[in-house]
């Protein structure tokens, strides 16, 4: 089935059990792993509508980004660390509010996997 | 100031598997083709499991042993993984049908590896390499004909008669063009993320049973992987490395507020995968997305003056991870199209649609087709993760208990396994269901 959109968005549970077995991994950690070449100009993410994410009940690009380009600041403002970005597109459509403006970056910028 | 346009006969959108094959036929045929990648070079935006199947290479480069492929190790060992909470049940073969090819079926690689050879075939075969670029529109006439690029560079328009759109996953010129009426749905990708962690040869050998360095263990990991939840995990050994990840619908992910990296190290400090990784140095961790609709989600695949390869398209087979080699033959058939387009002096719709024809002759459509139940099958089918690699696990561990209790017992509590987590009358519905998206009936 379709994801829910907008306020009908459902947020579902894991057992206690299952939410016990989570390690808290430190993020950053695994970014020092990748390369970037960092358009400092121009930002590819950007939230369209603050306003809109105040709506937003569950905030779950909090969480889902496998890089944790979005926190909260202090403020309760939706941060966007655009600058970590490894441009899989998950918050493009992963926004239950499709709030979260995404563009490639320009042409050289953005993560180079060593790897693959 | 010159006004002079920019013209090739071919723009390949994308200079990663499908782009640099499509590149490659039409440079090798004469025509003058332009290869757009946005990355500083060819791989550097991708990130797979995984293995890339040489029936695709050939096809498209018949003496491709002779260039020298940075292949990571052959694929001699494949298979499934069951995890439970605590056990693992592993189904795995060697020997046999993967044994009978040289070279291997299929090659363990790294994209940012694999992808930049790739590309060099292309340029050696005369396609015009122009990276650090961005596409970021396709030019069309007032026909509605697409008769080039428009990309991030200043006076940066290109113009062909034929663009071969190999953008990957995120087809967001596709979309512009209007081959698909919707972005992706979170429900139809999985987000898909992994670790490279470097480990010495004789570790690899040793800890995946493998005879030396030219053997190569793949394998995907289902059950406790995804906490139970739709999803897959993967382990491939490289060289002196092991890819190893897990791939979930992105659905799933939002939905239950998952972050995706510990889940990833869950599943690494499961106690029958830990010490495998064990002692190990992360070299990379990354993420990309897999579009797992299948045939229903697919763009129409072509339209005057354009068409559309791989990721973009939707090109994968999830249960038997097929994606690479529809990519690399969907690359050449669009090749074939456009070189048939420049003979015929013809880039209409009309004879652009010959690329679907040769698709359908091929595997690709008749296999994506057929699967095309698949994509639904886990999505209305939430608990099958869950259920059966733990009963795997839970009845293969009784029958080779020894317990000191009749066997009559055993079988029962056997069945038991089965029947605490789903009703037979339900578990027999599962394997009709489970079949009918495999087989397509």
């Amino acid at each position: 089935m379709a994801m829910k959109q907008g306020d009908a968005f459902e947020a579902k549970a894991l057992s206690e059990e299952d939410k016990a077995s989570l390690p808290d991994v430190y993020v950053d950690d695994l970014l020092m792993t990748l390369k970037y070449f960092i358009d400092e100009e121009n930002a590819h993410l950007w939230i369209k509508e603050h306003e809109v994410c105040d709506r937003c009940e569950h905030k779950p690009c909090l969480t889902f980004c496998p890089v944790g380009v979005y926190t909260e600041g202090s403020d309760g403002k939706i941060q966007v660390a655009y600058q970590s970005c490894v441009e899989c597109g998950s918050c493009r459509v992963g926004c239950p509010y499709l709030n979260i403006g995404w563009e490639l970056p320009r042409g050289g910028f953005g993560v180079a996997y060593k790897f693959g | 100031m010159t006004n002079e346009r920019i013209e090739f006969d071919a723009v390949v959108v994308g200079a990663g598997l499908a782009g640099s094959a499509a590149a490659m036929v039409m440079a090798r045929e004469g025509l003058n083709v332009a290869l757009v990648e946005r990355g500083q070079k060819p791989g550097g935006k991708n990130y797979f499991g995984g293995a890339i199947y040489t029936h695709a290479i050939e096809e498209v480069l018949p003496d491709y042993m002779d260039r020298r492929p940075p292949f990571e190790r052959p694929v001699t060992e494949a298979g499934f993984w069951f995890l439970s909470e605590d056990g693992l049940t592993r189904m795995t073969v060697q020997g046999g049908e993967l044994k009978k090819m040289d070279p291997a079926d299929a090659y363990i690689t790294l994209r940012a590896n694999f992808d930049l050879w790739w590309a060099e075939q292309a340029q050696e075969a005369g396609a015009f390499l122009i990276p650090k670029t961005t596409v970021v529109d396709l030019i069309r006439d007032e026909d509605g004909q697409v008769v080039g690029v428009q990309t991030d560079r200043p006076q940066g328009d290109i113009y062909a008669p034929v663009v071969v759109i190999c953008e990957g996953v995120n087809n967001l010129l596709t979309q512009k063009l209007g081959l698909i009426d919707h972005d992706l749905e979170p429900a139809h990708i999985a987000l898909a993320f992994k670790k490279v962690i470097s480990l010495d040869k004789e570790a690899i050998n040793a800890r995946f049973g493998l005879r030396d360095d030219d053997q190569g263990l793949a394998v995907s990991v289902l059950g406790d992987v995804s906490l139970g939840l739709p999803g897959m995990g993967f382990v491939y050994t490289n060289e002196d490395s092991v890819s190893i990840g897990l791939g979930m619908m992105l659905n799933t992910v939002a939905e239950y507020g998952l972050r995706p990296y510990d889940v990833l190290e869950r599943y690494l400090q499961h106690p029958a995968i830990a010490p495998l990784t064990k002692g190990g140095q992360l070299l990379e961790y990354g993420a990309h997305l897999i579009p797992e609709g299948g045939y229903r989600e697919m763009p129409k695949l072509y339209t005057g003056g354009a068409m559309v390869a791989g990721d973009a398209a939707s090109m994968v087979n999830a249960l038997h991870w097929e994606g690479t080699n529809m990519a690399i033959m969907a690359g050449k058939h669009a090749a074939e199209t456009a070189l048939e387009a420049h003979s015929r002096g013809d880039f209409s719709e009309r004879v652009m649609s010959r690329y679907k024809d040769r698709l359908d002759e091929g595997f690709i459509l008749k296999d994506l087709r057929q699967y095309r139940r698949f994509a639904q099958f886990l999505e209305t089918h939430e608990s099958f993760m869950e259920v059966y690699p733990n009963f795997v696990n839970d009845a293969l561990g009784q029958f080779f208990s020894a317990y000191g209790k009749p066997k009559k017992q055993l079988f029962k509590g056997m069945v038991g396994a089965l029947t605490d987590r789903r009703s037979l009358l339900k578990a027999a519905g599962d394997i009709v269901s489970m079949a009918r998206a495999v087989m397509g009936w």
